[in-house]
């Protein structure tokens, strides 16, 4: 579960804020994606959720953050351990630099809380299959590719089963079929009740997958709903996010009278599918 | 893709191999204390050639055993000859001149005895590195209480040379692929600023994100973090630890024994 | 020809082959996109081009010139590269100074020099930021100095290494634009990219690389045409192609003007690039 309410942050050498009176909620089962432009405060965000803004950052915060029921203005990091986990942008620092090979570095969270062998052996084993890192189980994590990089550090903090997960674009360096593992883990993890919060680019999978977006924009949360009302609007690329180009298309062809008059505009490939099917039946018919 | 060789350890299943770290740290510690306690330099050399060379040979590292000791023991034991054999404080005995300098034999023995004590050392703890993984060794520490920061930069510093050296490489590569040339010494020295300037850069960045993973990922969470890698150990090896440390207890008393006579 | 590669393999120094009989050859003024899955040998081939490594057997010939003999700094003249991480080349203490270091190694005269940085930080959105210190910028923008420093030199070819990864929608609007403009201008442009739809839109011609050879190497709507639906699960097809598909057409398509074009030919007047009304 989590709270903003009424949030502000500026980085001490900031001359504006970062965020600006930001408020949401996501609860349990729900994933809630941020989108937004270069430099709207997205990565910032991911830190306030996760505790290390302004905890190791410093800089000034005002307003509620609650993870779990937990105010983070008096909880330390170390009392969020296990609850909540983050996934940087970049895999490269998340890696412990202390473990001499994949599993092991899977294993590094797990060891510091202390969890024993046995289920720390079966957790890991799990975790290196679901997100196919099995067979570079033995490589040291600095002689795999930046791909395979950012599947290890989301399976070092997926092993570490959090409640609340934060994940700071985890699919940029992945292939399609890398993020379609990414993706199906994310899905697992919402049904067991895990609240998601996930910055993304890759639109069309992030309309499948969110229960709610919020886009950024200069720090502030300009639009939020559901993936239909937030990613069909026609300003989401003045907010410096990309539509989908089924949408792009749909808009287009209503202003030519050639999108079904009561039909929203499709952020799924179903929804531009069944529309355009529409369409194409009129249009065979020749009654235009 | 380059990839730095710089962990000495060598894959294999000979007993040496299997045997925990800690039975090998103890036995490097053990012999190098026992080369001590004799003031005979063929004392230290027979320990070299009835323990360290079978085991090497044993654990089939021979080779490489061989190859680091020619590369760090070498150099040293010859410096050693040089300096000792010229200039032992209070020698007298000249075996050879060379123009004004002159070689004696105390200065000689002192290097000879001092040069094979090391050789049992260096030999002891090269058998250690080149037949213990690393991470075995750390997780056979983090067993015996110590401190996990320790381990951590221990295990981090033998990691950091070759990831930095990856960096280096990169760099190295971007700069002149934007044309700049690397010959000679004044393109190396115009090199520096471009290939040094990202790498610190970049070092800074790295620390303060790695700090905060660091802390979400639980370091230093509990005071007893438990180890993913199992520690071969059993009663046979406990009881020759315990009687190695008994030899280096004796070898002590015989040296103080000796030294005070 | 300005890119002649013929038979090229090379080996990782473990032994395992990364690119095996690779060959192709690229003509001036071409844009070519390279597609594959991660690990199937993009980055080593582009890594062949500017010299980083080199083949184990084959020829490379870049502008009729084999490059056996040339070190990577003589080959910066003719191949400019943009490497994935930006990171890994900014050094100077402004975003001008960065993009003058390339020009300043080739020895361009000073007029040709400013003229040519004054023309990449306005193609890459960044005259506004020219005296920014470049580890003061977004990682998006740090991708476009980068960018700009390669531009700035010039060269006949210019190779991008997954150009949009990080990149933001505006970015990569204008990456677009910049790759549609190169080729105007005659310049040849090879891209490594797992975005589909970028290179459905901005690249005539695609080679697919999988498992360390070509699959294919084409008009980029005659792969997507002969694609079978299986290799979405390596490649996400466009998002029009998808669309097309699902509606049972014949043939491909892949962009959105394409696509309206196919629904009702004639009735879609309005340019690709933007959305607004």
């Amino acid at each position: 579960m989590i709270e903003v309410k009424g949030f502000s942050f500026t980085y001490p050498t900031g001359s504006r804020p970062a965020l600006h009176d930001i408020g949401f909620e996501v609860g349990p089962h729900e994933l809630c994606a941020v989108v937004g432009g270069s430099g709207a405060g997205k990565s910032t965000l991911a830190g306030v959720v996760s505790g290390t803004v302004p905890h190791l950052t410093g800089g000034c915060a005002e307003g509620l953050v609650q993870v779990n029921g937990r105010d983070l203005a008096d909880t330390p990091l170390s009392g969020l351990v296990g609850q909540v986990g983050l996934v940087m942008q970049n895999p490269f620092n998340q890696i412990s630099g202390a473990r001499f090979s994949v599993r092991e570095e899977i294993a590094f969270g797990l060891e510091n809380m202390g969890v024993p062998r046995d289920e720390m052996a079966a957790r890991v084993d799990t975790v290196l299959h679901d997100l196919g890192l099995t067979k570079v189980r033995d490589r040291s994590p600095y002689e795999l590719s930046g791909g395979q990089q950012q599947l290890l550090a989301i399976g070092s903090v997926l092993v570490m089963r959090p409640t609340v997960m934060v994940l700071d674009e985890p699919t940029s360096q992945l292939d399609a079929a890398g993020s379609a593992l990414v993706f199906e883990a994310l899905g697992t993890l919402r049904e067991q009740g895990v609240t998601t919060l996930l910055i993304e680019h890759r639109m069309e999978r992030l309309a499948r997958a969110a229960d709610h977006v919020l886009v950024l924009d200069g720090g502030t949360i300009v639009a939020k709903g559901s993936p239909g009302e937030v990613l069909a609007d026609e300003r989401l690329e003045e907010w410096g996010v990309a539509p989908l180009r089924y949408t792009v298309a749909a808009r287009r062809a209503a202003a030519r009278g050639l999108w079904p008059d009561a039909r929203p505009l499709p952020v799924t490939l179903d929804a531009a599918a069944e529309g355009f099917g529409a369409t194409v039946a009129h249009l065979d018919r020749g009654d235009r | 893709m380059s990839t730095v060789q710089f962990s000495p350890h060598t894959t294999g299943n000979s007993l040496v191999h299997r045997l925990s770290p800690l039975t090998k740290l103890t036995f490097a510690v053990t012999v190098t204390v026992c080369a001590f306690a004799v003031v005979d330099y063929r004392w230290p050399l027979l320990l070299f050639c009835a323990l360290l060379l079978p085991a090497a040979i044993g654990a089939k590292v021979l080779r490489r055993f061989l190859l680091m000791l020619a590369t760090f023991w070498v150099p040293v034991a010859a410096v050693l000859f040089v300096v000792q054999g010229f200039f032992f404080p209070e020698a007298h005995d000249v075996i050879a001149r060379f123009g004004p300098l002159e070689l004696k034999s105390e200065g000689v023995s002192y290097a000879l005895l001092t040069a094979l004590h090391i050789l049992v050392l260096m030999g002891g703890f090269f058998l250690l590195l080149l037949t213990t993984h690393a991470a075995t060794l750390m997780s056979a520490l983090s067993e015996r209480n110590v401190s996990p920061s320790l381990i951590y930069i221990v295990s981090a510093a033998l990691q950091i040379v070759p990831t930095l050296s990856r960096r280096a490489t990169r760099i190295l590569h971007a700069q002149q692929a934007r044309g700049q040339v690397i010959h000679g010494l004044r393109g190396r020295a115009r090199a520096l600023v471009p290939l040094v300037g990202p790498l610190i850069l970049g070092a800074f960045t790295d620390v303060g994100e790695r700090a905060a993973a660091m802390e979400t990922r639980g370091f230093g969470a509990t005071r007893r973090p438990t180890s993913l890698i199992t520690v071969p150990d059993s009663a046979v090896q406990r009881s020759a630890r315990a009687a190695m440390m008994l030899c280096a207890v004796v070898a002590v008393t015989v040296n103080v024994w000796g030294v005070m006579r | 020809m300005i890119v002649r590669i013929d038979s090229l393999t090379f080996r990782y120094p473990n032994g395992t082959t990364a690119l095996d009989e690779v060959s192709f050859s690229v003509s001036a003024g071409e844009r070519v996109a390279i597609v594959g899955p991660n690990g199937a040998g993009k980055s080593t081939l582009a890594r062949h081009l500017v010299g980083i490594e080199r083949p184990a057997s084959g020829t490379i010939e870049i502008a009729g010139r084999r490059t056996d003999g040339l070190g990577i700094a003589e080959l910066a003249r003719t191949v400019g590269f943009v490497f994935q991480n930006p990171d890994d080349q900014l050094h100077a203490a402004s975003v001008t100074k960065e993009v003058e270091f390339g020009p300043r190694n080739l020895r361009f005269p000073p007029a040709r020099r400013k003229e040519l940085v004054e023309s990449a930080l306005r193609r890459t959105g960044l005259a506004q930021s020219r005296d920014a210190h470049p580890h003061h910028l977004s990682l998006g923008e740090r991708k476009r100095v980068a960018l700009a420093s390669v531009l700035a030199m010039d060269t006949p070819v210019v190779v991008l290494d997954e150009p949009t990864t990080g990149q933001d929608h505006a970015s990569v609007v204008l990456l677009g634009k910049l790759v549609d403009d190169l080729g105007a201008d005659g310049r040849t442009v090879l891209a490594i990219t797992h975005d589909m739809d970028f290179c459905a839109e901005h690249f005539d011609r695609v080679i697919v690389l999988e498992d360390g050879g070509i699959s294919w190497d084409g008009p980029v709507d005659a792969w997507l045409a002969q694609a079978a639906d299986t290799a979405g699960q390596a490649f996400e097809l466009p998002q029009m192609t998808r669309l097309g598909r699902r509606l049972g057409w014949e043939g491909s398509v892949s962009t959105v003007t394409g696509f309206l074009e196919h629904l009702a030919p004639g009735a879609d007047p309005a340019p690709a690039v933007s959305t607004a009304p």
